[in-house]
């Protein structure tokens, strides 16, 4: 077959090791894709269309004496255009609810902490739309707003405790859907020093 | 061929007109419109780009320039307007569709360069065809993947239009790879070319 020149037929395939080098490299990926988080590594979906009163994992935990509650730590993504001395009880809209409780480590609510929560809506991007809160005698902060919007993919809500103080600094980054009305963050806090 | 172009063209100009038409850019800072249009253009671009390589292959090396900078020109407006989202989204951490991004980009920047140095290689031409071909298909797989599972200004009728464009671009790569696999019979035109353009296939312009 062939005529004086040419390429050996076995020349016209790919080299094996080419061909095996493609193939783990598609493993890999595969396997990179499956281990990665949907929404990013601790990122959860916190939002939902049901009424106040819903809870999230913190505080759906039975509360009692002698109760301990996991502290807080700052996920990934959760200082994303974060800005210190956000302005106090700014008027975000309407349409959702962002709240939850506040407590230490012995589970206890933690009233007049200062919470920050931003994200971004219609009518602000998450650079802009942001306010300050104090918790309650309760230890619940709330926040309402104009629906959160998509934002680099996915909306997604920013909460904080950032003023000095007695406790340490956390920030948050949870996603929600578009037509969510409430979305439940709750904070455990540790002691600065 | 016209008409795969043409189906191309106009996936593209639809998915423009969704994104500019959708209340997501309303208001969006001009660099998110930037990237948003150059991304719908690219996807157009991979679609009709594995087509070209038969008889239009000046056209193809154009076509793959022209993705190349429109990806640039996507993730830099990105970086620039928002790098705390950007970089989070680049990182280990950053959720599935940016990870799908980010191998996609990687991917292509390979693919273009084996396209640049195709004849310094010195790899057989079904070896090189095959490496390139196949990490196209995983360009078109997870760049277009990751676009039709964010959510933002081509959700409703951009998805369906973003899976045909996909589904070409990908449906094309693999064509030309399964023609490689087949390995032609020797002395086919393709076999001994080492990369050379045959008349014909340069640039004309």
């Amino acid at each position: 077959m062939g005529h004086p020149g040419a390429v050996p037929a076995t020349r016209t395939r790919p080299h094996p090791a080419a061909v095996g080098a493609v193939l783990l490299l598609v493993a890999m990926i595969a396997a990179a894709l499956w281990r990665s988080d949907e929404s990013g590594t601790g990122a959860r979906d916190e939002g939902s269309t049901g009424g106040a009163g819903a809870a999230g994992p913190a505080a759906a935990a039975t509360v009692g004496p002698g109760s301990t509650c996991t502290p807080t730590l700052t996920n990934p993504g959760g200082r994303n255009n974060y800005r210190p001395d956000a302005p106090r009880d700014v008027p975000l809209g309407r349409g959702l609810e962002i709240t939850g409780v506040v407590r230490d480590t012995l589970c206890r609510p933690l009233p007049g902490v200062p919470v920050q929560v931003w994200l971004q809506t219609a009518s602000g991007s998450e650079r802009e739309n942001r306010t300050t809160v104090l918790t309650d005698a309760d230890g619940r902060y709330r926040v309402e707003t104009d629906p959160a919007v998509s934002q680099f993919g996915e909306p997604n809500v920013h909460v904080a405790h950032d003023a000095e103080g007695p406790w340490r600094d956390v920030f948050q980054r949870h996603v929600v859907d578009t037509d969510d009305t409430l979305a439940v963050v709750d904070l455990v806090l540790v002691p600065a020093s | 061929m016209r008409i795969l172009i043409g189906v191309a063209a106009l996936g593209g100009a639809v998915l423009v007109g969704l994104a500019l038409a959708g209340p997501h850019l309303a208001g969006a800072p001009p660099l998110v419109v930037v990237s948003t249009l150059a991304a719908c253009v690219a996807v157009a671009a991979l679609a009709v780009q594995p087509w070209l390589t038969r008889r239009r292959v000046g056209w193809h090396l154009r076509v793959g320039g022209i993705v190349a900078v429109l990806v640039t020109v996507h993730v830099v407006a990105l970086l620039v307007e928002d790098p705390d989202d950007a970089l989070y989204s680049m990182s280990l951490d950053g959720p599935t569709r940016a990870r799908m991004a980010l191998i996609a980009t990687v991917l292509l920047a390979v693919v273009t360069l084996l396209g640049v140095l195709r004849r310094r290689l010195r790899w057989s031409p079904a070896t090189w065809r095959f490496v390139h071909g196949s990490l196209a298909v995983l360009v078109v797989v997870l760049g277009v993947g990751h676009a039709v599972i964010i959510q933002g200004a081509l959700d409703g009728w951009g998805t369906p239009v973003l899976l045909a464009l996909g589904g070409l671009g990908a449906v094309g790569a693999v064509v030309r790879l399964v023609r490689v696999l087949r390995a032609p019979p020797a002395g086919d035109a393709t076999t001994p070319d080492r990369g050379r353009l045959r008349s014909g296939d340069g640039p004309r312009g």
